[in-house]
């Protein structure tokens, strides 16, 4: 679902819930019931961005759709990895007090590279 | 000022109708994020004016696509024609570029100078994005 270059592209919406309900031609009740919830209200809101499913829930939408958690919620993923990737620049910058040893290049290498990404 | 269009922009297609408006929801030329029709019962241009704000409200569009009715001659009614107006004004307030296609221009995109059909534009479409409208597609009417 990824756009060629995300530079050039608007920021992705926040989720794509509603679509891939309509691609599998679900009603949010449905699908609510494929949560074990009791209604579609609660879908309504995930699918207008004013409520963000709990982790269980957000499993269980990638077990209905299959399209992984980060696919599904692409615009806040997109968000997430940007605020890691700077706080990774930031303590990827901070020295290291103790004399480099295997497990300090380890972590050096692993910020370094989420930094670059 | 309008703001300027991205390369791959998130696009509101709107296609008015007697009974309200049909839409599209495109994230460059790749993603189909949002369609559908929406049915307005009471005061249809009121209605439509309405919903439209909320879907620009919720997702943002770079552009918005309409028909373009200034085209003479034109068979749409003056309802839809004084709506595309209203629905461009909306647009231009919020600072989202507007941009208007003739049937006949988006009949050439397709067909060049062709006398295919609006099924074989949806059929087209319906293959684009297999995924998600394949299974609407309605069988050919009977000519």
């Amino acid at each position: 679902m990824s756009l060629k270059n995300k530079s050039m592209s608007s920021p992705r919406l926040p989720n794509y819930l509603k679509a891939n309900r309509k691609r599998l031609a679900l009603s949010q009740d449905e699908v609510a019931f494929l949560l074990g919830t009791q209604s579609g209200a609660k879908i309504s809101r995930y699918e207008r961005f004013a409520r963000v499913p709990s982790l269980e829930t957000a499993l269980a939408l990638e077990a209905i759709f299959k399209r992984s958690v980060s696919e599904l919620f692409d615009g806040m993923y997109q968000r997430l990895e940007r605020d890691v990737i700077k706080r990774a620049k930031i303590l990827s910058h901070r020295k290291d007090s103790e004399k480099p040893n295997q497990q300090q290049s380890r972590r050096r290498q692993a910020l370094d590279d989420l930094a670059a990404s | 000022m309008n703001k300027p269009i991205p390369k791959y922009p998130r696009i509101l297609a709107i296609a008015l109708s007697t009974r309200g408006f049909g839409f599209a929801v495109l994230e460059g030329n790749q993603i189909l994020a949002d369609w559908g029709v929406k049915s307005i019962e009471g005061d249809k241009n009121k209605g439509s004016l309405s919903k439209l704000k909320e879907m620009i409200v919720h997702y943002e569009p770079d552009v918005l696509v309409l028909e373009n009715t200034s085209i003479k001659p034109m068979r749409r009614s003056a309802r839809i024609q004084t709506l595309t107006k209203q629905v461009s004004s909306v647009a231009e307030k919020s600072n989202i570029p507007v941009r208007l296609f003739s049937r006949e221009h988006t009949r050439r995109f397709f067909f060049g100078d062709g006398k295919e059909t609006k099924h074989d534009i949806a059929k087209i479409i319906a293959e684009r994005f297999s995924d998600e409208l394949g299974f609407r597609l309605p069988p050919k009417r009977r000519p």
